[in-house]
């Protein structure tokens, strides 16, 4: 069975051979290559390299295409920061947004056209020529308020929202027709599947309505015009306290990729119960935790997390968010070396 | 309108993300010659310790604390600029900062508008701060607690280093460190030897003030 194979019977909630593995290898791959972070950020072909090759190393069962969050927002004009060791970010000293007034600002774009979002375009086409027929390949999409945050700042665009939501509408009115272009050509190079970071969609951000109200809306329309171009929904949320429910209501995704213990449970076994049936669970071993762990700990939370998700498929061993840059290949290996053994089926 | 009546009113403007209402209660206390000291403490201060402990029951979320803090800096300046400096009573100091490296400092901002609302005097060293500089403020400034952020599995390693630099300036032991941020576990910081873990603002509120007053 290869990894498509086992993916695609675990998203129909089916059991596999084994249950599928993916410790989000995303800017750690870089080090396969030996180049910096803006290298990997800017260069398709390294970035599709690199990844490909720290796949293949370490045995993970998927790809995501997550480069960092400034990819979209860097398209319509915000200045970005980038380093040698670090993720890319905006210019906090040089916002595209620098006023309330100034939301009307954010147009149309062509995602095709623009640097950064079109070779993301590329990096997606590199990435399924090379595996795509072989395991799923995912894109990555920043969320339209996330997207906008990047633009304004999170703290003034809080504010915003408080102060004058009716403002930024128009905003995240564009920022959706953008993304489903964007999401289309995405499609067309070959990922199986968009998965939307929804960012604010929290406990630990913002109430259910007020991502409803700005978020919700949107991101509805976007998951339908991704079904329609015939590609499976996904999102990732790494914040505490995610809702679980107000996204599936607005997005009706095949597979969650989380860290933390949804808003409406209580432990792994309830979020397997009320969920378990109706989404795939991507996770949820937090990179940061990764850090103090000793190997011993790391194969009991693996395993902790295959006997409480692996019944009838449905599960996906992961890390909760992006496998730390700074570690080496290692842990992930471990991550994969478990599902591998202990989340075998019978 | 009574004081009580106008405490309420400062109170609730906090609580309700009502800046209009806050500025509104600033003139009208001055005008009805309100000690500024009781309004800040029984008014707004009630209110943003209310408000952020509504936010550690998750019963209100992360724009409104970030709004009417906002609006508590805003009144707060306009209050300490008319008193004398003997009238702000501090209980301890504090320095706090995100660490080299990292530019998110939303999180940190809170902590240190509600620590500084609880009485504690605190000095925001902002963002991307190297950890030299952390001892070196905690050094100049006297600190009693030095709290760092860190919002990246990329950046929490400088909360190593500062800890590393509080053994080998002879800090450790006579300034409590605390360390915070999403990928921050109590684990990691048992693992560097930090002082306390701080899951959020309510925690480092509370974590602060049982140090100071276990030094007094």
């Amino acid at each position: 069975m290869n990894s498509m194979e086992r993916i695609t019977l675990t998203l129909q909630h089916k059991e596999a051979d084994r249950v599928p593995v993916y410790p989000l290898l995303n800017s750690v791959s870089r080090k396969a290559l030996g180049i910096t972070y803006e290298e990997w950020s800017k260069d398709a072909e390294k970035c599709a390299a690199s990844i490909i090759k720290a796949t293949e190393e370490i045995g993970a069962d998927c790809i995501c295409t997550l480069v960092d969050l400034t990819v979209e927002a860097a398209d319509w004009g915000q200045e970005v920061v980038y380093h040698d060791n670090l993720a890319a970010n905006p210019n906090l000293n040089n916002r595209y947004i620098k006023s309330a007034d100034e939301y009307d600002k954010v147009g149309v774009i062509n995602p095709r056209e623009t640097p950064r979002m079109s070779e993301h375009i590329r990096l997606a086409k590199l990435l399924y020529e090379a595996k795509g027929q072989e395991m799923p390949i995912i894109g990555f999409v920043f969320g339209p308020l996330g997207i906008l945050s990047m633009m304004r700042g999170q703290e003034q665009m809080f504010m915003d929202l408080i102060r004058c939501p009716q403002k930024m509408q128009g905003a995240l009115r564009n920022i959706t027709e953008t993304l489903k272009e964007f999401c289309a050509a995405l499609i067309e190079a070959g990922c199986h599947a968009i998965m939307f970071d929804t960012l604010y969609a929290s406990r630990t951000i913002m109430s259910p309505k007020m991502w409803d109200d700005n978020e919700g809306v949107y991101i509805e329309e976007l998951s339908d015009f991704v079904r329609e171009k015939g590609a499976m929904v996904m999102l990732h949320n790494c914040g505490a306290g995610v809702y679980f429910k107000e996204q599936i209501a607005r997005m009706n995704p095949v597979a969650i990729s989380y860290q933390h213990i949804p808003l409406d449970c209580t432990d792994m076994e309830d979020v397997k119960a009320k969920y378990g049936d109706k989404v795939t669970l991507i996770g949820h071993i937090e990179p940061g935790w990764l850090f103090a762990a000793t190997e011993e700990e790391l194969r009991e939370m693996c395993r902790k997390q295959i006997d409480a998700y692996k019944k009838g498929g449905g599960f996906i061993l992961a890390t909760g968010c992006e496998y730390p840059a700074l570690m080496d290949f290692d842990y992930a290996k471990i991550i994969v070396e478990e599902a591998k053994t202990y989340g075998k089926y019978e | 309108m009574t004081k009580e009546e106008l405490l309420k009113d400062a109170f609730d403007s906090i609580v309700d993300c009502d800046e209009t209402m806050a500025l509104k209660v600033l003139k009208d206390a001055e005008a009805m010659g309100i000690d500024p000291v009781e309004l800040l403490s029984k008014g707004y201060s009630a209110g943003i310790k209310h408000l952020g402990d509504l936010f550690g029951r998750g019963e209100v979320f992360l724009p409104e604390l970030i709004f009417s803090t906002e609006v508590m800096r805003m009144v707060t300046t306009e209050i300490e600029s008319k008193m004398e400096a003997s009238e702000i009573e501090s209980k301890g100091v504090m320095v706090i900062g995100t660490v080299l490296g990292d530019v998110h400092d939303i999180g940190k901002g809170i902590v240190a508008s509600l620590v500084k609302t609880n009485g504690i005097q605190v000095y925001d060293l902002g963002r991307e701060v190297p950890a030299e500089v952390f001892i070196e403020k905690a050094i100049e400034y006297h600190a009693d607690i030095l709290g760092s952020s860190a919002l990246l599995t990329t950046t929490m390693t400088e909360q190593k280093k500062i800890e590393d630099l509080m053994v080998s300036s002879g800090l450790k032991g006579k300034v409590k460190t605390m360390v915070g941020g999403a990928p921050v576990t109590k684990r990691w910081a048992e693992k560097i030897g930090a002082d306390y873990y701080c899951e959020d603002a309510t925690d480092t509120v509370k974590f602060a003030l049982e140090v100071l007053t276990a030094t007094t």
